[in-house]
């Protein structure tokens, strides 16, 4: 992310931490079914791209559900 | 929660499979079966746990195997206290599996930061940030956003309040993690990352003010 980017943000609203965390796991098992978590949960996708650490965590849930599955 | 943090999640019923709905019996039981449950999950969280570390491994290089091991058995046993904490939040929208590892995920990859910064004096903002290298590695001051990033630099001098400039500077420009910083503020991730959004819904709103953004990258809140 360039320094542009991390000072402005996202442009859409977004969840709060606490909003992301709650939510990360229905996110994660819509995207590994192929189904659009977006249009469920509004505003962790933008989140996601604002929170370094809420991302991180993103990706590793998706990496190690995905390990599971094959 | 989130006050300004604009997005809503709807409610939805839950429709708990049955593999979850065993997990959430046995562990809200007694006896046994949930002293049975209990170990299944801890063994479950620590599989997580050292899966996150096991992804930090760069980031954890001062620390032994065994100092590393230690570190999942920690983050896993207040993963444990966490799930069981917020078992009533679980309302069988994804696996209670899923819903599990990510407590195990947040507590190492929490540690693991922490770890990575401790004995280190945070950065201060630095004076000059603008001609900072990008975190890309691109020098942003000679980059094509350059009246867009003098604009931005007088808006972090002019329209924050010290408190949003400090915590937004420290985590943006310092690259400080937001666990890192939370903890040495004595406060919380949700609560910096909420500083940091209302500091960012200004500078958005000044810059957009001055024609540098179009009206379509700031919308109503």
């Amino acid at each position: 992310m360039s320094l542009v980017d991390g000072l402005l943000g996202p442009e859409e609203p977004e969840v709060g931490c606490d909003d992301c965390f709650a939510e990360l796991d229905r996110y994660v098992e819509l995207e590994l079914a192929g189904e659009d978590p977006d249009a469920q949960l509004p505003g962790l996708r933008a989140h996601l791209a604002g929170c370094l650490a809420c991302r991180e965590e993103h990706e590793s849930l998706r990496a190690l559900l995905a390990g599971e599955r094959g | 929660m989130g006050g300004g943090l604009t997005a809503t999640l709807p409610d939805v019923d839950p429709v708990m499979d049955p593999e979850s709905r065993a997990w959430v019996a046995a562990l809200a039981g007694q006896g046994s079966d949930r002293e049975a449950a209990l170990d299944r999950l801890h063994a479950l969280l620590l599989r997580a746990a050292r899966f996150e570390l096991g992804r930090r491994r760069g980031q954890l290089a001062g620390l032994s195997a065994a100092e590393r091991d230690d570190l999942a058995t920690q983050a896993a046993d207040d993963a444990l206290m966490g799930v069981l904490a917020r078992l009533g939040d679980f309302r069988g929208l994804s696996r209670f599996t899923t819903w599990a590892y990510k407590f195990a995920l947040l507590e190492a990859a929490t540690r693991a930061r922490r770890m990575a910064w401790r004995g280190r004096e945070l950065p201060r903002p630095p004076e000059d940030w603008l001609a900072m290298a990008d975190p890309d590695g691109r020098p942003e001051a000679a980059a094509e956003h350059a009246e867009l990033l003098a604009a931005l630099r007088a808006a972090v001098a002019e329209v924050l309040t010290p408190r949003q400039r400090e915590v937004l500077l420290t985590v943006v420009a310092g690259r400080v993690p937001l666990d890192v910083l939370a903890e040495r503020r004595g406060t919380t991730r949700g609560a910096l990352y909420k500083t940091i959004h209302d500091a960012r819904r200004k500078l958005r709103a000044h810059l957009a003010e001055a024609g540098l953004l179009t009206g379509e990258e700031v919308r109503p809140r």
